[in-house]
């Protein structure tokens, strides 16, 4: 059942917990980690960051105040501005990573469901249930109104079924293509009709439902929505879907079979705990190898709020949020049912002149003195090191190190060089993998 | 040159023979393609401009000779006697005097109830199927011309096939499976913020690097990105040639044009105008709109004819819907049906096609669509740009 590779990772004389291991479990668990939080995990060792890192956290209260006059506001970039502030904040890594994941598998999006309120109450959903059972997550997301909205749940009625949702659960959700038929949708989309919203609520309308017998995965009854969630969650197809997605967004893009089934396996065991799973996955062997480390395209808030992790910038959540859009991924809207598609298809010219000015942008502010890094560097040579400590310690390009030593000693000041410094880093493709 | 060809177009206008203005114009200028040929399928380019939030257009194309129009709409109804006349039956907008010369020349057409089958009232719906052409499916992977730019991609392979001029994200018509498409945002397209000479040195030569997997994929697309800036700097930077009015569309076709005209080789681009959700005092704001469009759609024409190229540019405008025929409590319109598409460019087959909407026979409410949106896409795709038509609809004759 197990595998070899999800063994937890132990670390060795060759293979350390250094600050490659260090910074790429903070990149992938979370969104990246200043220079003081890489010194303690350091000192603490890898048993004692995991644990810190997959335990319960919680934010800064105040992070959550005044939500109710933004809600009123029914302003989208506001609310976009209040989830990028606790990004930002980092005061829940995990949680937050683990929210942004369930955004974009069960992507909604504010372009049509046309509600900060409805959006923002199933961003509590999945920050409230995404590191907890799957099989509540799923019944939960499948009442949520954002969805049902966005799924065309209010067209879903008796005699005029809609499959937009019952289509996206199979598909997208929960089981992948070529684990069910067409059939399997129809009949699931019988099953849920009478579902729906009243106003902001979720409501069954009885007189709306197909009470009929419907026959979906061979099995025949008079099910209701709940019914076929049951019979999805049973197919044998459900826990595999799931790992592989763990695992593509936490470890690598295209997982081995074994991996997947022995990741299924623990799922299972673990009473379809989130957590559970991916504490096994974030120990294990799989995510601590080499060859993952910077091996996939950064997302624009990965690159974003893990930029102002490592320089400490203070950066304002509305530009923030505004900056991540650009380069192509706005918060509360995604581009389609998918989600963000990621990997490749972030890159393109414009959002790559997007991450290069605004990493550029960066730069000058350091360079003007507009912000100063703590402590301030003391020659051009200290601040080429502090530079490089901060955004690619681990990176294990010695030309780009050169370079970047050799640019900014030749500059005028060490503000002047860390301008030059952060000008080079931040706008090489190697600071835009994670 | 540049006056003799006004001279020319505004001689043109008397010009009422059924010869279409763009062959005609080589025979009587003696200058063969002294407007740009109509150029292999492998140059032409389409603009199409999308006016968002459902456009009014019974207050663009007005039907001033029926009665329901004027009983339909107490406030909101514009006088006969203000419109450009377009033929017997219709009239332009009075604030679109700029566009009205294009269609008496044969420069700008227009077809009637464009829609299609049980008409959409969402936004977000609507202008998903316009931007998919698949009323029945949810959207995949691909917009229409997200399509057309994968198959025109692959006979240029490096090139941007398409743009997106604007704000906002990547239009869903422009998703493509493998081209990539850019958003410009700004009046010079693609800009690189200037860095320090050093390390502008250094990091060209650290792109210059090939590596291996992502790092590979991320070097060679941001040595393209670079390239491709500085390419369409040089093109932005050069001046247009015609007067543009002062407005974000015209800046933005602008910048269309000189990409054009500079060879930048882009074939698709989307451009939008935005605001159209008009359900209250609907007037002072739909005129402003409609003046918007028809000031920088003939400038735009203008200076692409003025740069030779006019006859490989064809634009298309549209609107997810049309509004209600009735007009609302508010002096607004509520979301409607069909409503006519229009275009610009040179070889068109000029007039007012497709059905003229009747207004004594409206189906809840609405204009009925009586020409199918996929029409005109399998028109563009077969006849205007060489590629594959994406829809079993027959095409409509677009072109002359």
């Amino acid at each position: 059942m197990g595998h070899a590779l999800l063994e937890r990772w132990k670390p060795t004389r060759e293979d350390p917990w250094d600050r490659s291991a260090a910074s790429h479990l903070f990149r992938r668990a979370g969104f990246g980690a200043g220079p003081r939080t890489l010194e303690r995990a350091l000192a603490e060792g890898v048993e004692a960051t995991l644990e810190s890192l997959c335990a319960p956290r919680g934010h800064d209260p105040a992070l959550f105040e005044g939500i109710e006059s933004l809600l009123a506001s029914g302003n989208h970039e506001l609310l976009r501005a209040w989830w990028m502030a606790l990004l930002l904040g980092d005061g829940d890594p995990l949680g937050e990573r683990v929210t942004l994941f369930w955004h974009d598998h069960f992507a909604t999006s504010i372009a049509k469901v046309d509600d900060v309120r409805l959006m923002h109450r199933q961003n509590l959903a999945l920050r409230e249930l995404g590191l907890g059972d799957f099989r509540k997550l799923l019944h939960a997301l499948a009442k949520d109104p954002a969805m049902l909205v966005w799924l065309d749940g209010n067209e879903n009625r008796r005699g005029q079924p809609n499959e937009n949702f019952a289509r996206e659960v199979l598909e997208l959700f929960a089981l992948g293509i070529g684990k069910y038929d067409e059939r399997d949708i129809q009949e699931a989309a019988r099953a849920f009709t009478g579902w729906g919203t009243d106003g902001r609520r979720f409501v069954v309308r009885k007189d709306w439902h197909d009470g009929g017998t419907k026959t979906i995965f061979g099995k025949t009854g008079d099910f209701d929505g709940d019914d076929v969630l049951e019979l999805v969650l049973a197919h044998p197809a459900c826990p595999r879907f799931v790992a592989r997605r763990l695992i593509e967004e936490f470890v690598a893009v295209e997982p081995e079979r074994a991996v997947v089934d022995a990741l299924a396996g623990e799922l299972v065991a673990n009473a379809w705990s989130i957590r559970k799973t991916l504490r096994t996955l974030l120990a294990s062997k799989l995510f601590f190898a080499r060859d993952a480390r910077r091996a996939r395209i950064a997302s624009p808030v990965e690159l974003v709020v893990g930029t102002q992790l490592a320089l400490e910038l203070s950066l304002a959540p509305l530009e923030a949020a505004e900056a991540a859009a650009r380069m192509g991924q706005a918060l509360f809207r995604p581009p389609s049912v998918k989600g963000w598609d990621g990997g490749r298809t972030w890159i393109n010219a414009g959002p790559w002149l997007e991450r290069v000015n605004s990493g550029l942008a960066v730069a000058e502010s350091f360079a003007s003195g507009a912000r100063e890094l703590s402590p301030a560097p003391r020659s051009t040579a200290d601040a080429a090191r502090t530079a490089l400590d901060r955004l690619l310690a681990d990176s294990a390009d010695p030309e780009l190190a050169r370079a970047v030593s050799a640019t900014a000693e030749a500059a005028a000041s060490p503000n002047a060089a860390l301008g030059d410094a952060l000008a080079l880093i931040l706008t090489a493709p190697e600071y835009h993998l994670a | 040159m540049q006056t003799t060809r006004r001279q020319f177009l505004i001689g043109g206008l008397a010009v009422t023979a059924a010869v279409p203005l763009a062959s005609r114009s080589a025979n009587a200028l003696g200058e063969p393609g002294a407007f740009g040929s109509r150029g292999d399928a492998d140059e032409r380019v389409l603009v199409v401009l999308q006016l968002s939030g459902g456009n009014d257009a019974l207050n663009m194309v007005v039907p001033g000779r029926q009665d329901a129009y004027f009983k339909l709409r107490p406030t909101l109804a514009l006088a006969r006697g203000s419109l450009h006349r377009l033929d017997d039956d219709f009239g332009l907008h009075p604030s679109m005097g700029a566009l009205a010369p294009l269609f008496a020349d044969g420069r700008a057409s227009l077809v009637h109830g464009v829609g299609y089958p049980q008409p959409n009232r969402s936004h977000f719906r609507s202008m998903e199927i316009w931007h998919t052409a698949d009323p029945e499916h949810p959207p995949g992977t691909q917009g229409w011309m997200g399509r057309i730019a994968d198959e025109l991609a692959e006979r240029a392979p490096g090139s941007l096939v398409a743009l997106h001029i604007g704000d906002g994200d990547l239009p869903l018509a422009l998703r493509a499976e493998k081209s990539f498409t850019p958003t410009l945002r700004g009046k010079n397209g693609l800009e690189l913020r200037a860095s320090a000479g050093p390390t502008r040195v250094a990091r060209d030569g650290l792109l210059a690097r090939d590596g291996r997997g992502e790092l590979a994929f991320l070097r060679s697309a941001a040595r393209t990105t670079y390239a491709a800036a500085e390419r369409m700097g040089a093109i932005a930077s050069r001046a247009s040639k015609s007067d543009y009015p002062n407005s974000r569309l015209a800046e933005r076709l602008a910048l269309v044009a000189k990409l054009v005209a500079g060879g930048f080789g882009t074939r698709l681009f989307h451009v939008e105008l935005a605001g159209f959700d008009t359900h209250s005092r609907q007037a002072p704001v739909h005129a402003a709109l409609l003046g918007e469009l028809s000031g920088a759609l003939a400038a735009f024409q203008q200076d692409l004819d003025a740069q030779g190229v006019g006859s490989r540019v064809t634009t298309m405008v549209f609107s997810e819907f049309g509004r209600r025929v009735e007009e609302n409590g508010s002096k607004g319109t509520d979301h409607g049906a069909a409503a006519p598409v229009l275009f610009v460019g040179r070889t068109l087959r000029p007039g007012l096609h497709g059905t003229p909407p009747d207004l004594e026979a409206l189906v809840e409410g609405d204009v009925p669509f009586t020409t199918d949106f996929r029409a005109l896409y399998a028109a563009l795709e077969r006849d205007w740009l060489g590629v594959k038509p994406s829809t079993k609809t027959k095409p409509l004759t677009l072109f002359a």
